[in-house]
């Protein structure tokens, strides 16, 4: 009945498509045991080995890159260029907040290892997550991703004996508030799946997929399109939450402005990639079918992902326009953002009527994620580079005249707000650009227009903030105290990304196309 | 019509119990009484999972909800004990009471009857053919089964230990001394 | 036998009364508890279509997917179980810094 595995039949699961996953856990494993024995002055070890750890994931993610979809564990993880393609934003992600983090925890005197293993862990989650074709992998993906978030946004909590400290109350406020969030969305979201599970049999999202269309046909049991329809709805306000879109967002201010600054960037990038991951999955591979009158309508759930990402366009960019703490105007900057790549899940939803849409939207929702992962660690790199030790600094004041002071940041800025907008050149623009002309051809029209307007708005608040580092040139501008070497390599890496996948567009465009979901 | 034999009886028993410690959970001033209506709770849905067939998870429920879970709570409600009889019972009362009631109207009314209720397909487990614990074992650990969410399952338990540890322990000496 | 219809309207019932107490209440380990019920929901919810699917039923060589709904369940343990340790462990730290635990009374963050 069960025989106890050898390298055979290991090599017969074909579980090395999933090495790039499994190498990151393991050297998290390893770095686990490793940072105990480190002695105290040999601390700094824990984070290089953390770089060294993604640098190997990385390039083990590079060689297995393939575009030919290849399955393991009973179908439960899928290789293909999706998940090569998101594992390889991941990974940048975390890169990249690792290197924000080190000299930050020393500032800020939250030094511990623990710290670096609990953001690898996180990445970890991600990864297994957008190779996940499983409900049940789905889950526990996206758990593994969000409770190391939770601790991470509440670690400024215990060390430091000056209890009106204000920042460290914030960041604990901020981990309870995305603890009880968090925890109630996943709750919808498994009760989503419970009830998709329900009307399929299955957790399995190709057989999901199979099971739609039979259930659709079967007069007897019509109504279990009902069952079908309420799940994706369920899973929907649960996934809503992890890529808050509105009205499913409120937690998202308050947890970015809290969090310490790395996290933010990190859990504005990685949580979104692991929910969109999960949202395309299951829209295109289980549910696409989902049609009340296949060849005429679109997918049953296409309305609903339409209006909410209009309100999450609209909503995100208006209330950005009054922030006046930078970390707070980001954070709704990421609502609206995770608004333009709804619409490209949007636009997968005409994938009975337009030929080969989903395939190219979800290559559009790729190259955003990737964009918007370069351009918004960059912002967040900036701000951290300002932010003083107390948490202060973060205020839009605080970048008056930050060209005189520090003229790179200052030019590192403008070109994040620039991409951010979606100016020609930058990465932001071909995210936009792929992403409206996918939404176009999918006949969304007046939601393009939305997604079009709400960029124009979204130039007045990122000018502004050009605005200030330029022009008030009277101002000192700030001293940077965060602007250790880490951090300039981290604000370069961001630059560079954000100019190669706005220039070097064929290079992008030869992995992205390699995408094939259907 | 549905004739009461032993396991209507017993469903009715433990349903009610369900909600009704859940609805204690719920109203409940006291926080220390609140955990006791939650284990009473937990306890109806370990009766429902025997009624199911599924009496390992029933084990489980018991030993890991009511006896791990329920327990913690208890401690957190001892920890933070000035707290335990709350001075606010609700706030937004009812627009959450109108939010739940419309989520079960919707659910109920629009989903679970129309498609179940008066379907005799599913008044009835098809056969009484039922996976053994055995079988969930090796399904666990198999690598055509669910050896992937098993394992990352693991990963998740390790970081959320770490994570419970690091952030409800004090500053150590090292600190201190700072 | 009882009908499914039965099961599921008990755990639909279940799900809403911890909804109802997630958003009404302030206190952390009173939300954290109306979490814990809605997830118990789920469960009831998996095992009672696990039990009743008639994809299920006949087969007697066990294929995985027949086993998803009891697996999803025992998935659903180990992710409370986290869910509570972590969460609790955030609750009593912010209670032992600001001798509160109610979410809406720390507030040094604008809303």
């Amino acid at each position: 009945m069960f025989e106890s595995p050898t390298l055979q039949t290991l090599t017969d699961y074909n579980i090395w498509i999933a090495l790039p996953a499994i190498a990151l856990a393991f050297g998290t494993m390893f770095l686990l045991v490793i940072d105990v024995f480190l002695p105290a002055n040999r601390k700094h070890w824990t984070p290089i080995l953390a770089l060294v750890g993604i640098g190997i994931s990385f390039l083990i993610n590079l060689f297995t890159y393939n575009p030919e979809q290849t399955s393991t564990f009973g179908g439960m993880f899928v290789a293909d260029a999706f998940t090569g393609f998101l594992n390889i934003v991941v990974l940048i992600t975390a890169f990249i907040s690792v290197l924000l983090s080190t000299d930050y925890l020393r500032r800020t005197e939250t030094n511990h290892g623990e710290y670096y293993i609990l953001l690898l862990l996180s990445a970890t989650g991600a990864m297994f997550m957008v190779g996940a074709n499983d409900l049940i992998v789905i889950f526990i993906g996206l758990e593994l991703l969000s409770i190391p978030l939770y601790i991470l946004s509440a670690f400024r909590v215990t060390y430091t004996d000056d209890r009106d400290a204000t920042f460290v109350l914030k960041s604990e406020e901020s981990g309870m508030k995305y603890f009880i969030l968090g925890a109630f969305s996943s709750a919808f979201l498994v009760y989503g799946s419970a009830l998709l599970f329900g009307a399929t049999g299955t957790t399995n999202l190709r057989e999901i997929f199979a099971a739609v269309g039979p259930i659709l046909e079967s007069s007897a049991e019509n109504s279990g399109a009902l069952l079908l329809l309420i799940g994706a709805a369920l899973s929907l306000v649960g996934l809503g939450f992890k890529i808050a879109a509105v009205p499913f967002h409120m937690w998202t201010p308050d947890v970015y402005e809290g969090a310490p600054t790395p996290i933010t960037a990190y859990m504005s990038v990685a949580a979104k990639v692991g929910g969109f991951a999960a949202l395309f999955r299951l829209m295109i591979v289980g549910l696409s079918g989902l049609t009340l009158d296949a060849g005429v309508d679109p997918a049953a759930w296409q309305g609903t992902i339409q209006v909410i990402a209009a309100v999450t366009l609209i909503l995100g960019n208006f209330v950005a326009l009054s922030q006046t703490n930078i970390k707070r105007m980001l954070a709704y900057s990421s609502i609206a953002h995770a608004g333009y790549i709804l619409m490209a899940v949007a636009a997968v939803g005409s994938a009975g009527l337009v030929p080969d849409i989903a395939n190219t939207a979800a290559q559009a929702g790729l190259v955003y994620l990737l964009a918007y992962a370069f351009t918004n660690l960059g912002a967040f790199a900036v701000v951290l580079a300002l932010e003083n030790n107390d948490g202060t600094g973060t205020e839009l004041s605080d970048f008056n005249g930050l060209y005189n002071s520090r003229p790179m940041l200052a030019l590192a800025m403008a070109l994040f707000m620039f991409s951010l907008t979606g100016i020609p050149l930058t990465a932001g623009f071909m995210g936009k650009w792929l992403v409206f002309s996918a939404a176009v051809q999918a006949g969304l029209i007046p939601l393009t227009i939305i997604g079009v307007l709400t960029s124009v708005i979204s130039a007045f608040y990122y000018v502004r903030v050009i605005v200030n580092m330029f022009l008030l040139t009277e101002d000192e501008g700030s001293p940077a105290v965060g602007e250790t070497a880490p951090v300039r390599y981290a604000v370069y890496a961001s630059m560079a990304g954000v100019l190669i996948v706005g220039i070097a567009v064929p290079l992008v465009t030869n992995l992205v196309n390699m995408v094939s979901l259907v | 019509m549905i004739q009461f034999d032993f396991s209507t009886i017993a469903f009715f028993v433990f349903a009610v119990l369900t909600l009704g410690g859940a609805l204690g959970v719920v109203t409940n001033r006291n926080l220390f009484r609140g955990t006791i209506w939650l284990m009473v709770s937990l306890f109806g849905v370990a009766g429902l999972y025997v009624l199911l067939s599924a009496p390992f998870l029933a084990a489980v429920q018991v030993l890991v909800y009511i006896g791990a879970i329920a327990i913690l709570f208890t401690f957190a409600v001892m920890l933070t004990r000035s707290l335990t009889r709350l001075n606010v019972r609700y706030t937004r009362l009812w627009p959450s009471a109108l939010g739940a009631v419309l989520l079960f109207a919707m659910l109920v009314i629009g989903v679970i009857w129309p498609v179940f209720g008066g379907n005799e397909l599913y008044n009835q487990p098809i056969s009484d053919v039922v996976r053994t614990t055995t079988d969930l074992g090796v399904a666990l650990v198999s690598g055509e089964g669910y050896v992937l969410p098993f394992e990352v399952a693991s990963i998740l338990l390790t970081g959320a230990m770490i994570g419970a540890i690091v952030i409800a322990r004090d500053a150590d000496e090292e600190e201190m001394e700072q | 036998m009882v009908p499914l219809s039965w099961y599921l309207i008990v755990s639909a019932a279940l799900f809403s009364i911890g909804v109802f107490g997630v958003l009404s209440r302030r206190n952390g380990v009173a939300v954290l508890m109306g979490i814990e019920l809605m997830l118990n929901a789920v469960n009831i919810n998996l095992v009672a279509f696990w039990r009743y699917n008639t994809t299920i039923a006949s087969v007697t060589e066990p294929v995985p997917s027949e086993l998803s709904g009891m697996v999803f369940a025992a998935f659903m343990f180990v992710v409370a179980a986290a869910e509570v340790a972590v969460g609790l462990a955030i609750i009593i730290t912010v209670y032992r810094n600001w001798r509160s635990v109610i979410p809406e009374e720390t507030d040094t963050l604008r809303g």
